[in-house]
C-alpha cells in the first residue's frame, strides 16, 4: 500500500464532512481551484482505510469576511499571493464512494473495495487518483469480462465496464440530442460483440449501427464516416432491413429483408400505437370485436373491406359502424408500408431466432421507414414473438438443465425508448414486460433515449447500468437518477458534463459512479477490436495461409 | 571597547533593552537586527532610537547654525548629547543553535551591542517567530516596525519574492482577523 501512497500527488486535506452529506477538503494552496473539475476522482488516505471519492462541488471560501468587502486590486500582487491559500482558499466537496482497508492487503495489492460505511479522520491527506487506483476499482481490460469504455477526466487510465454485470440487467444510455448517445451505444455494442458476452438485436431507427455512420465532428473538427458493426465484425453481424431500396441506395448489402404478414399484427400491437395512429379507446375495443370474429386475419379482413361494406361488416362483428369506420380509416395508413404484406415466404422472426441462435448479432435497419409508427410497429411485433420464443426456450432449459439448451443472453437495443416505455405504453408494449421481468428469461433491453423523464418510473428504477451524457432538463436529470440512492450530489455532476464525449457511468456494471471521457471511436479502436485493413490485412491473410498450409 | 560595537546596554528587561549608541546620531536603523554579547548571544530588533541632552529635564537649545558651524564654534555641546536606542528581544543563541524564545536572563548592563552579520540575519529570519515578538511591541507603530524588519530580512534573502509571500502568509496567522493591519504591512513591504 505504501508504494501506492508515494505516487499520489497531494491535493488537500479533509477538514469537515459527514457520511450522509459528503466530505469537505481544504485545497492546498499550490493547487489551483481551476484544476479541480466536478466528477474528478481522488483518493483519501485515512488512518485505517483508503477512500475513493468523486469531486462533486468546488467552492471559494474565506476565513475573514472583511477581505471580501475590500478585495485587493489587480496591482496588489503580493497581497493576492499572500491571501491565496490562507485567508482565501478553495473548498472541494467530495463524495466517498468506495473504501479499502489498508491492512487488508493481498500480495502487494490492497483488498477488494467495498461500500463506504465511515469517513476518514480529520486532516487526512487527499491525493490525485493514480492508474493503479482506477485499475483496482474498475478492473483491467486484460480480463475478458471488462470492456474499456473511456477514461476518467484528466487521466488516461482506462475505465472498464463489467460486461458480465452489464448484461444481467436492462441498461440505459441517456443524453440530450447531439451529446453522443449513438456513439456510446455503438461503443457498448462493439464491446459486447467483441467480448462475445451476449447476442444483440438492434432496432436501428436511423441506420447508424449497421454499416457506417457519419461522424459529427472528429477530433480535428472534420466530418467523416465511422465504421459500423458489420464492417468491424464481418460475419458476426447480420444486417436486416425493412427498406431494401434504401439499403441499396446507401450501398449496404443486407442479409435479409424483413417482411411482416398482416396476420402477425395483434390488437395489442395496434393498441400500443394508439397515440401515433390517433386511435380512440373505443376503436381498440372494436378491434377486439373483429379479432373475436376473424382471429389472426382480423386486420387483413378489415382492410379488405370497401368503405360501403363497413356497415354490414360492423353489424356482422357486432360493433358500432362509426367506430369501425374510424378504425378502418386510420388503419388504412398501414397499407402504405411495403414491408406489411398479405403473405410472406420466410418468417422474419424465425430467421432472427436462427441467426441469434448461431450467436450472430442483428442490426435491423429501417432505412426511409423511420417514422415512429413504423419503428414501433415493427419493434413491437418482432419483439413480442421473440419474447415468446425465449420464454419457451428458457422453460425448456429449466426442464432439461442441459447447458446446450441455455438460451444465449439477448440484448435488444431500442431507440427513442420513451415512446415504448412511457407510463401508458409500458403497460401495453412488450418492452415494458421485458424491462420489468425478462431478465429471468435471458432477455434484457438497452434503452437509448433523450427524454428519460417520459419513461415510466417503475422501469427506470429497474435499469441496471446508466450511461448518461449531458442532460439539462431538471426533469430528465431527476428521472435518470431515479432509483439511485442519495443521488442529489450527482445532479451537479450531470449538469456540468461537456456536451461531447463525456458521460456519467453509474449502476450495476461499475462499482461506483464515474465521469468518463468516452473512448475514441477511431482506427485505434477498430484495431483494438481486431479489425485489420490495408497492408495488415494482406499480411494477416498470408500468415493464415502459412498457418493452414505450411510454407510452400 | 571592542571592534564593531555600536552600543552598550544601559537598561534591560526580559523582553527588551535600552542601549547607548557609541556614536552620536548613529544608532542602528529602525527595524534592523542587533545582538548583545552577554552570557549568551541575545538577538533583538531595534524599534526605537532617540537623542537627548545628558540632563534629563533639559532640552537642547536651538542655535540657528549648521551642524558644521556648531562643531567648529562650540564642540563641547555635542558632548552633552547622547543617542540611545531600544530593542525588542527576539531570541538567543544556545549551544550553537538559535532559540526563538526569550532568554532566561535579560542582557547584562554594560554588555556591548553589535549589528547582526548578514548570515545571522538570514538565520534569524529563516523562521518567522520574530514576527510574533515584534507584534508585542507597544512603543512603536507595529505595522512600521514589522514592515521595516521584513525589509531588512528581505535584503538578506537576496530579494527572493517567495520569501515575502511566505512572510505574508505567516503574518496572517499571527495577525488573525485584522485585515487592515495586514494590508498596511504588505503595502509597506511591496517592492
Amino acid at each position: 500500500m505504501d508504494n501506492v501512497q508515494k505516487g499520489r500527488r497531494r491535493v488537500g486535506v479533509i477538514v469537515n464532512g459527514s457520511l450522509i452529506n459528503g466530505l469537505e477538503m481544504k485545497l492546498d494552496e499550490w493547487y489551483s481551484v481551476e484544476d479541480i473539475r466536478a466528477g474528478r476522482f481522488v483518493v483519501i488516505e485515512g488512518e485505517k482505510s483508503c477512500f475513493f471519492c468523486m469531486v462533486t462541488d468546488v467552492r471559494l471560501d474565506t476565513t475573514n469576511p472583511q477581505v471580501l468587502a475590500d478585495p485587493p486590486d489587480e496591482a496588489e500582487e503580493l497581497m493576492r499571493q499572500v491571501l491565496h491559500g490562507t485567508t482565501t482558499y478553495g473548498t472541494v466537496c467530495l463524495r466517498p464512494l468506495l473504501m479499502t482497508e489498508k491492512d487488508d492487503v493481498v500480495g502487494d495489492r490492497p483488498g477488494e473495495p467495498h461500500l463506504v460505511k465511515t469517513i476518514p479522520i480529520h486532516f487526512s491527506v487527499v491525493g490525485e487518483a493514480e492508474e493503479e487506483d482506477v485499475n483496482h476499482i474498475f478492473g483491467h481490460e486484460g480480463n475478458p469480462r471488462y470492456f474499456h469504455i473511456g477514461q476518467p477526466l484528466d487521466m488516461d487510465t482506462p475505465v472498464c465496464v463489467d460486461l458480465e454485470s452489464f448484461i444481467e440487467r436492462s441498461n440505459g444510455i441517456f443524453g440530450k440530442t447531439g451529446t453522443g448517445k449513438t456513439f456510446l451505444t455503438r461503443l457498448m455494442l462493439a464491446g459486447l460483440i467483441h467480448k462475445d458476452r451476449a447476442v444483440n438485436l438492434i432496432f436501428d431507427m436511423h441506420s447508424e449501427y449497421g454499416w457506417q455512420a457519419t461522424q459529427e465532428s472528429g477530433s480535428g473538427g472534420r466530418q467523416g464516416f465511422v465504421k459500423g458493426l458489420k464492417q468491424l465484425f464481418g460475419s458476426k453481424v447480420a444486417i436486416f432491413t425493412i427498406d431494401p431500396e434504401s439499403a441499396r441506395r446507401r450501398g449496404v448489402q443486407s442479409d435479409f429483408v424483413v417482411n411482416i404478414p398482416y396476420n402477425q399484427i395483434t390488437v395489442e400491437d395496434i393498441a400500443s400505437l394508439s397515440d401515433e395512429l390517433n386511435l380512440h379507446p373505443t376503436a381498440v375495443e372494436s378491434a377486439y370485436l373483429i379479432w373475436n370474429k376473424h382471429g389472426r386475419e382480423w386486420l387483413s379482413t378489415l382492410l379488405s373491406q370497401e368503405p360501403e361494406q363497413i356497415k354490414d361488416f360492423a353489424d356482422n362483428v357486432g360493433a358500432h359502424p362509426e367506430s369501425i369506420s374510424a378504425l378502418h380509416r386510420k388503419l388504412k395508413r398501414l397499407e402504405k408500408f411495403d414491408f406489411l404484406q398479405k403473405q410472406v415466404h420466410e418468417d422474419a422472426v424465425y430467421k432472427i431466432m436462427e441467426f441469434l441462435g448461431k450467436g450472430m448479432h442483428i442490426v435491423l435497419e429501417f432505412g426511409q421507414q423511420s417514422s415512429f409508427l413504423c419503428y414501433m410497429l415493427v419493434a413491437n411485433i418482432l419483439t413480442r414473438r421473440i419474447h415468446d420464443l425465449y420464454v419457451r426456450k428458457t422453460e425448456q432449459y429449466l426442464a432439461t438443465h442441459q447447458p446446450q439448451d441455455k438460451p444465449k443472453q439477448l440484448i435488444i437495443t431500442i431507440e427513442e425508448a420513451h415512446k415504448f416505455l412511457n407510463p401508458v405504453a409500458a403497460r401495453q408494449t412488450i418492452f415494458g414486460t421485458i424491462a420489468r421481468e425478462m431478465r429471468k428469461y435471458f432477455v434484457s433491453l438497452l434503452i437509448v433515449d433523450q427524454r428519460p423523464s417520459s419513461i415510466d418510473d417503475e422501469i427506470l428504477s429497474q435499469v441496471g447500468t446508466r450511461i448518461t451524457a449531458l442532460l439539462n432538463d431538471e426533469k430528465d436529470i431527476g428521472a435518470v437518477l431515479t432509483g439511485v440512492s442519495n443521488a442529489s450530489w450527482l445532479r451537479g455532476v450531470l449538469a456540468s458534463l461537456d456536451s461531447k464525449q463525456q458521460a456519467l457511468l453509474m449502476g450495476h456494471a461499475v462499482p461506483m459512479p464515474v465521469v468518463i471521457r468516452t473512448r475514441d471511436y477511431n482506427p485505434a479502436f477498430y484495431s483494438a477490436l481486431g479489425y485489420v485493413e490495408g497492408e495488415d490485412l494482406t499480411r494477416k491473410a498470408e500468415s493464415n495461409i502459412t498457418d493452414l498450409f505450411g510454407d510452400r | 571597547m571592542q571592534d564593531g560595537e555600536i552600543g552598550e546596554v544601559i537598561g534591560s528587561s526580559n523582553t527588551e533593552f535600552i542601549a547607548e549608541s557609541v556614536l552620536l546620531h548613529n544608532s542602528p536603523p529602525f527595524g534592523t537586527f542587533i545582538k548583545v554579547q552577554s552570557r549568551e548571544t541575545i538577538y533583538a530588533a531595534v524599534f526605537n532610537s532617540y537623542t537627548h541632552s545628558l540632563e534629563p529635564n533639559r532640552l537642547a537649545i536651538a542655535y540657528h547654525r549648521s551642524e558644521q558651524e556648531l562643531r567648529d564654534e562650540q564642540p563641547q555641546i555635542f558632548e552633552l548629547l547622547k543617542t540611545k536606542f531600544e530593542a525588542v528581544i527576539i531570541g538567543y543563541e544556545f549551544e550553537g543553535t538559535v532559540r526563538y524564545h526569550l532568554p532566561p536572563q535579560p542582557p547584562r548592563i554594560h554588555s556591548f551591542v553589535y549589528p547582526c552579520r548578514p548570515l545571522e540575519v538570514r538565520r534569524l529570519t529563516s523562521q518567522f517567530h520574530f514576527l510574533r515578538s515584534l507584534m508585542s511591541v507597544e512603543k512603536a507603530p507595529r505595522d512600521e516596525l514589522i514592515a521595516a524588519a521584513i525589509r531588512t530580512a528581505y535584503a538578506e534573502h537576496k530579494g527572493e519574492r517567495s520569501f515575502l509571500v511566505k512572510v505574508g502568509k505567516e503574518l496572517i496567522k499571527i495577525i488573525g482577523d485584522d485585515y487592515e493591519l495586514l494590508s498596511s504591512i504588505l503595502r509597506r513591504i511591496q517592492d
